[in-house]
């Protein structure tokens, strides 16, 4: 017979108010797993959407957010605190991102699906802002404009791309990039400044909603 | 300060890298050189534009997949290593082999012990190595939906509608776990995040729902559900 004790404890009680994050980890350490399972919820939503901005396909996206949580928990044991959380994930995003862009440019040839581009009707269908209602007119004109500097990204090599998706669509600074990357903030500077000048190249014409 | 100069600095100037007074000369080179302040707009157009780009939001709750990932991982090295990712570090061979020793001697000795009743004429009891396995699945440790263990399925008239659960989120997002009893109950709702007070309502809903109990191989078990509610989207886990 199931057991009819409710449990029902908040977030807070679950973490604690104070040091949510050290309490987080250290529950996960033990072995919690509705302390996993939050951590999830807390960092899928960053994870998700870097991952896509890097590889520029949801579905890989996805199957790398799903790398990376299992690495998470997997490592957890070995994170010291010297960075933020955050700031590690971060870190273990982009190295599983480069890996599997690596080895999509290596099977390239023989793919059977080639990494595909997020279609303006992708970045509607999973952009939040999508969701927010508003003119619909003004809804595909954002997601135009969204695939067009999405398309701009991809252009730029990777290791500049990610400098750029961290600093500005992230708004990550450079200290906190150059961690991330485990880079000398110098590096991060300049390849900021090359991927900048890039982007603005390409994206120098009048936005992409004229073209509607 | 010449045209080439500035535009090595107009990154680091945007972001008010700059000390003053090296910004204070890019500031009148800008004034005075058409092109460079072409150049500078355009730049901070661009930065503009990713800083604009909207936040992509995965369509399914991640945090199903991922446990029910590890639950099949942490069942056992076999398992573990068919579903260990390409290039993962391999355990090693003689670690891996001692719990598949352990597995061999207690079916041998299960079917000794069998063999030693049916030759005596007792009656059997019952594996003594199944007691091992009985807490998985019940209510205090539930397993997760994965391949081998369905997602709960509604009874209808009862289950707490996508609109329902809209109308009690209001404003707020919920991340809820719910477990699913043998029975089809609802013996557990434990909020993993989001305000207590408004997740009241949506928590009481869920403890009123009932479902199909779940089985394996015939056995009703219990299974441990993550939801993901907010007035946006309601987000039960697809397996």
């Amino acid at each position: 017979m199931a057991t009819r004790e409710l449990s029902f404890r908040s977030a807070d009680a679950l973490v604690g108010a104070a040091g949510q994050e050290t309490g987080l980890v250290e529950q996960c350490r033990q072995g919690d797993p509705r302390a996993f399972a939050r951590l999830v919820a807390v960092h899928e939503g960053m994870v998700f959407n870097l991952a896509a901005r890097l590889l520029g396909d949801a579905e890989e996206a996805r199957d790398v957010s799903q790398d990376v949580f299992l690495q998470v928990y997997r490592t957890l044991a070995r994170f010291e605190g010297r960075s933020s959380l955050k700031t590690w994930i971060y870190r273990i995003v982009v190295n599983h991102c480069h890996n599997r862009r690596r080895l999509w440019s290596r099977r390239a040839r023989g793919a059977s699906r080639p990494l595909e581009d997020l279609t303006p009707s992708d970045e509607a269908k999973l952009s939040r802002a999508a969701d927010g209602g508003g003119d619909p007119y003004d809804r595909v004109r954002r997601a135009e404009q969204a695939a067009q500097v999405q398309a701009a990204l991809l252009s730029l090599p990777f290791r500049h791309r990610a400098v750029v998706v961290l600093r500005d669509a992230e708004g990550l600074s450079c200290e906190a990039v150059a961690e991330a990357l485990g880079l000398p903030v110098g590096t991060v500077k300049s390849r900021l400044s090359r991927a900048r000048e890039t982007l603005r190249k390409r994206l120098g014409g009048p936005r992409g909603g004229d073209a509607l | 300060m010449t045209c080439k100069g500035v535009r090595k600095q107009l990154s680091a100037y945007v972001d008010g890298d700059l000390e003053s007074v090296e910004a204070g000369r890019l500031d009148s080179h800008l004034r005075e050189c058409a092109s460079c302040a072409a150049r500078e707009r355009s730049l901070r157009e661009a930065i503009e534009r990713v800083a604009e780009l909207p936040k992509l939001v995965s369509p399914e709750s991640m945090a199903a997949r991922v446990l029910s990932r590890l639950e099949v991982e942490t069942r056992g090295p076999g398992l573990a290593l068919m579903f260990r990712p390409r290039g993962a570090a391999r355990p090693l061979m003689v670690p891996s082999l001692l719990p598949a020793a352990l597995v061999v001697v207690a079916i041998l000795g299960g079917a000794l012990t069998l063999d030693r009743f049916r030759n005596g004429g007792a009656a059997f009891a019952g594996p003594a190595w199944d007691a091992s396995v009985a807490d998985s699945g019940t209510e205090q440790n539930p397993l997760f939906p994965s391949s081998d263990v369905t997602m709960p399925r509604a009874r209808l008239g009862r289950i707490v509608d996508g609109a329902g659960y809209r109308a009690a989120a209001g404003e707020g997002s919920f991340f809820l776990e719910t477990v699913v009893a043998r029975d089809g109950t609802v013996s557990a709702v434990t909020l993993l995040d989001g305000d207590s007070v408004q997740a009241r309502p949506i928590v009481d809903a869920l403890r009123r729902e009932l479902y199909e109990p779940v089985r394996v191989q015939g056995r009703p078990v219990a299974v441990s559900v993550y939801r993901l509610i907010s007035r946006l989207e309601v987000r039960p886990p697809r397996i």
